[in-house]
């Protein structure tokens, strides 16, 4: 085997054997799953808060009601929503229909129920009393079952609705909430019905909702804009989000392990068994190599979850990175990019024995990292807004923007002169830093852009 | 035959002049101590001779090959400073060196798990590096630098760090390498290593060659003395015959210990009679050979043990090859 593939192989296994590359490896789709489950299980787990509701005065009368009306109104709004959520999952998995309706409606079930008041509560009077009785009812003073969530005393004061909440929860402002919700309500068609408008009339306005078609001719079709002709710009922009932190993760390796050989001594060593050029290249490919293990373990269960849970949304993403080759342009990005990066961050690395020591590069650099990843998203509305299309002609954006640019066809000369320039500048960072890493290897100057230039110029020799 | 020649070899870092003008040759087979302190140019010749720096000047052939690249797999380097991958075994390492030097990599951990039981770290050959103690550490880079059997092997150093011990051992494992025919430069800059092991030793004091030839013609080109104790008047020593100047080396209660320099080509013997039939108070005498530290500082008026090395300027970077 010759001496890049060593070094190459012992670069992929040294990081591979290690628990911390397991775990991270597994880290994104384990959060990505958490992340959606979650929310979900949360509010599954949530219970129905026991709320009690008081009039105050024969001024707050109809208040409680209006908060009843409310909360069935909410449930049958609740029930709805999950109803068609379980229609559209079925619709794009396949599955029977009423097969995800249970799950749903059990994350969507109402918040709170109105309870009766206790007879003491109800004949109580506001004062030191009845915050005593509050107090018992609203903790552990109360066995369970009787035990209550949050107390509303509903009044009416110059006309205008209002309440007092008791919570059993200081920080539980879901019951203040659907309170101030319903009461604005209620105030609201006081107003109407005071003002001669029939509410009925104004609450069917209110629900109109107007059917509008988005055309336009990149459409698939040439008409009507679907979900599948969004879909290229969300896949631009999770690739572009992906590249980014698997370059920026692969660069980073590089750093420290290069560091890690110039603080141990090894660079010397390796120096005496192998030209500069091949430690570089093949630290280079081995990390390439895990970088390349990591998107093909984080695509392939990201593709195996998507079959599984829609596979018609996967057939679309399918179709999607084969059309017009994406997927080749998505390659390139990723070597272009990894290129310019890796090698910068190996050849900073050739200077450092401490991460410390690269902070006077790294700093700036990863400020100006930071930029495509503000920019990339205003590419997902308007990939041809002008400062977009700028800042993809320069090559160090290029991979980025490019990425979440593609899916929506820019002009050709873009696409070739980007990556034209993207390679250009690859190549001529593989030769630069490749003379830094050289000068940095056998050096102890201390790194500073001074040195580094004078290292990428030719060493001052 | 000679494994190794440097002629007229120069090298500049920038403004600075690491070496000048260094020609020598060793033989196969040999050991050459390459001798002088921290800073006289020892790293910078052995980088040029390995290739790893290009030459400001002049012509080095090894092996046979003009540059040290070309026959990097039949050299075995042990650099000054040492060090291994923290988390590999010393198996792994030495067998990963080896592989580098074109060993299978099954063949690097046959021989690694052999040489490491002879170097009686057996127990230890399945921990992580940073497990081992830095003498342990040392000994397996050493192993690794030459598990490939090298025909020259050049040591940067290799004393240093080591314990009385390990010195010992490691001066075995360098005749044990010439033994088996291979040709080792070592560089240091403690004087004793070098006069128990070289057949040839070069010295160096700033950047140029101070003498190059066997470790006695060092010590003859260096004055003999004699030394005597005794209630003696340093005065009295210096006009003995043969004497060029007087040291007092202690005093105790009236007695002295007295070192006296003997002119070049004196051998002494004349001086000490002359001593005893003066009626000198001599309760002690011996008559002393000159050491390999002595030659040093002779010959280059340098202490091989104070550093001579210099800073170099940010812009003045090395390109490795």
């Amino acid at each position: 085997m010759n001496r890049i593939l060593l070094i190459a192989r012992r670069e992929f296994l040294a990081y591979a054997r290690t628990v911390g590359f397991w775990l991270s490896l597994l880290a994104f789709p384990l959060f990505a799953v958490l992340g959606g489950a979650v929310p979900l299980l949360v509010r599954g787990a949530e219970t129905e808060r026991a709320v009690v509701l008081i009039e105050e005065g024969a001024e707050a009368t109809g208040l409680a009601a209006a908060v009843r009306n409310a909360l069935d109104a909410d449930i049958e709004r609740r029930a709805t929503r999950a109803r068609e959520a379980a229609e559209q999952a079925a619709a794009s998995t396949g599955a029977p229909p009423g097969s995800a309706e249970s799950a749903l409606a059990s994350i969507s079930r109402p918040r709170m129920r109105v309870v009766s008041a206790p007879t003491d509560l109800a004949a109580s009077l506001p004062g030191p009393a009845q915050d005593a009785l509050l107090r018992r009812y609203l903790t552990d003073e109360t066995p369970k079952a009787e035990r209550l969530d949050a107390v509303v005393f509903l009044s009416r004061t110059e006309g205008v609705p209002g309440a007092r909440v008791w919570a059993a929860r200081a920080t539980d402002d879901t019951v203040e909430d659907f309170v101030r919700s319903a009461l604005r309500d209620a105030n609201r068609e006081a107003a109407l019905r005071e003002a001669g408008i029939d509410a009925a009339v104004v609450e069917r306005a209110d629900a109109f909702r107007p059917e509008i078609g988005v055309f336009s001719p990149r459409s698939a079709g040439g008409g009507e804009v679907s979900f599948k002709d969004r879909l290229p710009g969300i896949i631009g922009l999770a690739f572009s989000f992906i590249l980014w932190s698997l370059i920026i993760t692969g660069a980073s390796i590089l750093l420290n392990s290069v560091m890690e050989e110039k603080s141990n001594k090894i660079l010397e060593v390796l120096l005496s068994s192998a030209s500069a050029t091949e430690i570089l290249t093949g630290k280079v490919l081995g990390v390439a190599m895990l970088t390349l293990s990591v998107l093909v373990v984080w695509g392939g269960i990201g593709s195996f979850g998507l079959i599984a849970a829609a596979p018609s949304v996967a057939a679309d993403v399918g179709s999607v990175l084969m059309a017009n080759g994406l997927i080749f342009y998505f390659a390139a990005y990723i070597v272009g990019g990894y290129l310019m990066y890796a090698v910068l961050f190996a050849a900073i690395g050739a200077f450092c024995e401490t991460p410390r020591d690269a902070q006077t590069l790294m700093g700036p650099i990863m400020m100006v990292l930071v930029v495509p990843i503000l920019v990339v998203q205003m590419a997902l509305v308007n990939p041809d807004a002008p400062l977009v299309r700028f800042l993809s002609w320069v090559p160090f954006f290029t991979p980025f923007l490019m990425s979440a640019r593609a899916p929506s066809g820019p002009p050709a000369v873009e696409i070739a002169g980007t990556m034209a320039g993207m390679f250009a500048v690859a190549l001529l960072m593989v030769w630069l830093a490749g003379r830094a890493f050289r000068a940095g290897a056998l050096s102890d100057v201390k790194l500073s852009w001074k040195s580094f230039g004078a290292a990428m110029g030719g060493g001052g020799r | 035959m000679a494994a190794l020649t440097l002629d007229g070899v120069s090298k500049r870092y920038g403004d600075f002049q690491a070496v000048q003008d260094l020609s020598f040759t060793v033989r196969k087979g040999a050991i050459c101590g390459f001798l002088g302190p921290n800073g006289a140019g020892k790293t910078s010749s052995i980088r040029m001779i390995l290739g790893l720096q290009p030459t400001t000047s002049g012509r080095i052939e090894i092996l046979g090959a003009s540059d040290g690249r070309k026959v990097r797999d039949r050299i075995g380097f042990l650099p000054e400073e040492r060090g291994l991958y923290k988390k590999m075994t010393p198996v792994d390492a030495i067998a990963f060196f080896g592989s580098l030097k074109g060993l299978s990599t099954s063949e690097g951990k046959r021989r690694a798990r052999a040489m490491l039981e002879a170097q009686g770290l057996g127990a230890s050959r399945n921990k992580q590096m940073k497990e081992l103690s830095k003498g342990m550490a040392q000994k397996v880079q050493l192993i690794a630098s030459v598990v490939h059997r090298p025909e020259f092997v050049i040591l940067d150093e290799p004393f240093s760090g080591l314990d009385p011990v390990n010195q010992q051992g490691l001066e075995t494992v360098i005749r044990d390498l010439a033994a088996n025919g291979a040709t080792v430069l070592f560089s240091t800059h403690v004087m004793q290593h070098a006069e128990r092991l070289c057949d040839q030793v070069v010295l160096m004091a700033r950047g140029r060659k101070a003498f190059d030839g066997t470790v006695a013609e060092a010590r003859a080109t260096s004055r003999r003395f004699i030394e005597l104790e005794g209630d003696i008047a340093a005065e009295a020593v210096a006009d003995l015959p043969g004497v060029t100047g007087v040291e007092v080396v202690s005093e105790r209660g009236g007695v002295r210990v007295l070192k006296g320099s003997l002119a070049s080509g004196v051998a002494g013997q004349e001086t000490l009679k002359t001593a005893f039939l003066s009626g000198l108070d001599v309760r002690r005498f011996e008559l002393k050979e000159p050491t390999l530290h002595d030659a040093f500082i002779d010959l280059t008026g340098d202490n091989p043990d104070q550093d001579q090395s210099v800073a170099r300027p940010a812009t003045s970077l090395e390109i490795a090859r």
